[in-house]
């Protein structure tokens, strides 16, 4: 269980970098990152501080052909050509921040109208290549509630669907279709949905993919963060 | 927080950030100038070549995909790079059970030594970490050390220096309450 006292979170973040937690307890506190702010704050606080010690390790040659392993698993992950184009988007976006400020101005606005409980994550989704935020997905305990900022409407005959990709996973996920009136809920939040996941609406047919992965372009993307 | 956001950009940084941007150049030339230091972090935890090798393979993986995210706030490019080697190396331990050797003669030798602490790499982080475990009873510096560099769990520590395993856990509960009181003052 996750302590409430701060003190003893502080000792199992620490133990948790320190890696002497079982692999259950492990994988309770990996969980609880995602959803507890102060959690993430420790395990950071413990990964900076303990980090010279790693010093005392050797340092040696790896094995020949190593590098050459790795660089066939990234050129196998790009060479998928619908998740080429989802992660160029993606490297797009990521340099466009300039707009950010303003778009969080307005979330700070739109959290504000928001009954309570407050959300934990929230993301604002934007086309690849501009600024204007054109959607914003809260997320905490009680689910996802995905809402445009502005009208956005998909082609006649398509309809917008949610993906999730969580921080390391290599394969967006679908999270749902969204509704002609544009917007999407879930009562549960999604286990990919943490700090660090990506989301992206993409434009598919009608009842979404048929695929597993997004068969359309990528028309928002946006980065989930925790509040 | 204020302190990063202020302090100069290592290269590790600038190539990790250039690799977050989809240039496998930047990732090719990042694992040129720390894959020595991070396999070793693997091999002294896994303690065999070829699954050390598979976890400097995985962790680089792991780094192209979430190089995008990393965050300055955080800490530092190479504290990021050592995080994820260790976590992939602890699942690897894990995952291998028992097969990886724990009675290897030379496991956590280095941690029992006396002067151990002072063989801490030089920076001002290190100079603060070190002044802090000096702080420590010699119980709760043993176990934190041989816990974070050789990669030991709770019963793992109290097998390799014959203690009850409730009083390594205690000494590293302990030791860590110490150890951040004194690196936060």
């Amino acid at each position: 269980m996750i302590p409430d006292n701060s003190e003893e979170l502080r000792v199992l973040a620490g133990e948790y970098v320190l890696g002497v937690l079982d692999a259950d307890e492990a994988d309770e506190v990996a969980a609880a990152l995602a959803v507890n702010a102060e959690l993430r704050r420790a395990v950071a606080f413990w990964e900076r501080q303990l980090h010279p010690l790693s010093s005392l390790a050797t340092s040696a040659e790896p094995p020949s052909g190593t590098w050459q392993a790795i660089e066939a698993r990234i050129r196998t992950k790009t060479a998928k050509p619908i998740a080429t184009s989802l992660w160029s988007n993606l490297a797009l976006w990521r340099w466009s921040t300039a707009g950010f400020a303003a778009a969080a101005a307005a979330l700070a606005l739109w959290i504000a109208a928001v009954p309570t409980p407050r959300p934990s994550l929230v993301a604002i989704l934007h086309p690849p290549q501009q600024d204007q935020a054109s959607w914003i997905a809260t997320a905490g305990r009680s689910g996802l509630v995905l809402r445009a900022v502005t009208t956005a409407t998909p082609p006649s005959d398509r309809a917008f669907e949610l993906w999730a990709i969580a921080p390391g996973a290599t394969q967006p996920r679908s999270l749902g279709v969204i509704s002609p009136n544009g917007e999407l809920k879930l009562s549960r939040l999604p286990p990919d949905l943490r700090d660090g996941a990506t989301l992206a609406i993409s434009i598919e047919p009608i009842g979404g993919s048929p695929t597993q992965l997004p068969s359309g372009p990528v028309v928002y993307v946006g980065s989930v963060k925790a509040v | 927080m204020m302190e990063n956001q202020t302090a100069a950009l290592s290269p590790v940084d600038v190539l990790i950030e250039a690799a977050g941007r989809g240039s496998q150049i930047a990732l090719k030339q990042l694992y040129e100038v720390e894959s020595r230091r991070l396999y070793g972090i693997a091999l002294r935890i896994v303690r065999r070549p070829e699954i050390a090798a598979d976890v400097l393979q995985e962790a680089f993986v792991q780094i192209w995909q979430n190089a995008a995210a990393f965050s300055h706030e955080r800490g530092t490019g190479a504290a990021w790079l050592t995080g994820i080697v260790r976590f992939r190396a602890l699942d690897a331990v894990r995952k291998a059970g028992r097969e990886i050797p724990t009675d290897d003669p030379t496991l956590g030798d280095e941690a029992v030594e006396p002067d151990v602490i002072d063989k801490i790499g030089a920076s001002a982080e290190a100079d603060a970490l070190r002044r802090c475990l000096k702080l420590l009873e010699r119980e709760q510096q043993l176990c934190i050390v041989l816990a974070f560099v050789d990669g030991l769990s709770h019963s793992e520590v109290a097998a390799h220096i014959k203690a009850p395993l409730g009083s390594v856990k205690s000494w590293i509960r302990r030791g860590l309450l110490s150890l951040r009181r004194c690196l936060e003052e």
